[in-house]
């Protein structure tokens, strides 16, 4: 809940930085609602990325959704399809946990989780808005938000379960970043360097797989 | 930096948000609780690792860094370095970023 706001109130500031104003990001938090892409947007226009690119970056991101929606599947079965709907609409990382925790303790319903998911998005959304504001009456360096973006993006790294497959799709996913740069394609980069980073990961369990 | 138009946010926000709201809401009503593939599952949780680390290496890594000095390139380099410790010790995003801007700042004075 707190961390909603500590994290909400720099990802509007960052917004503000490549002149999303209130309303934008307003609409980013009740539709799209996703902290990393929040900050991936901004964090790729300021590299200058074309749109094409920061889509398919940040879509791909998305993904590890489908994996909490699968998880949640069992607990929503015999519930309204429109609770249903609005309960999968409004799942994230923080709120997935916390309800994952509650449903397995037993006692818990689909309304409650869903209850918990809105009160998560409302206090994202208000502490956003609130940056924004908070952006525009400050001036910050482009080079010094810039860096609170890269900074943010290492902690989401070095928090990740630390297993030999995912160092192998971080190390990968960085040589390729740098690769593209390299011959010129620096536009998808980030892009094409997790999917590089992704691929070389899956060939390296296989790998491990047929060994042991 | 140009900002960004109401054109360009209008594509990137629509599109962004219909692709979130189908990988939220699709695998719940298409699986009806049978589970993901493992295949598939073991390779939706290798992205954030690989994604997070190319969104970092994009932003400290450029061929030619180094052509303009050493330490212009290093000092974000060296900010990093003291972003993984701060995470490592808080897991906090909030601490990482106050960190990280404050390490940055005070090394690019210098």
């Amino acid at each position: 809940m707190l961390g909603y706001i500590a994290i909400g109130i720099p990802c509007g500031i960052l917004s503000a930085s490549i002149g999303l104003n209130a309303l934008q990001v307003f609409l980013m938090c009740a539709l799209f609602y996703s902290g990393a892409g929040q900050f991936m947007i901004p964090n790729m226009w300021l590299s200058a990325s074309p749109i094409a690119s920061i889509i398919a970056s940040v879509s791909f991101v998305n993904t590890r959704q489908m994996l909490y929606s699968a998880a949640f599947a069992p607990w929503c079965e015999g519930v309204s399809k429109r609770l249903a709907f609005w309960f999968s609409a409004t799942v994230t990382d923080e709120s997935f946990g916390v309800n994952t925790k509650m449903f397995e303790q037993g006692d818990w319903t689909v309304a409650r989780a869903t209850l918990v998911n809105l009160f998560s998005q409302s206090s994202w959304t208000a502490s956003c808005v609130v940056g924004v504001l908070v952006g525009n009456a400050i001036d910050i360096p482009l080079a010094i938000a810039a860096f609170a973006m890269t900074s943010i993006f290492i902690c989401l790294l070095v928090t990740q379960k630390f297993t030999s497959a995912n160092v192998v799709a971080a190390v990968c996913a960085m040589v390729g970043v740098f690769v593209c740069k390299l011959v010129g394609l620096s536009g998808p980069a980030i892009f094409l360097g997790a999917i590089i980073g992704v691929v070389c990961a899956i060939v390296f369990s296989r790998i491990r797989e047929k060994v042991s | 930096m140009e900002p960004i138009t109401w054109t360009g946010f209008w594509i990137i926000f629509a599109t962004c948000a219909l692709t979130m709201l189908a990988c939220r809401v699709l695998p719940l009503f298409l699986l009806k609780g049978r589970e993901l593939p493992p295949r598939v599952s073991e390779a939706l949780g290798f992205i954030p690792s690989a994604a997070f680390a190319a969104l970092v290496a994009n932003d400290l890594l450029n061929p030619g860094m180094f052509a303009a000095g050493l330490w212009p390139a290093a000092a974000p380099l060296v900010a990093a370095c003291a972003v993984v410790v701060v995470a490592r010790l808080t897991k906090s995003l909030l601490w990482c970023g106050i960190a990280g801007v404050a390490a940055y700042a005070l090394l690019t004075m210098i």
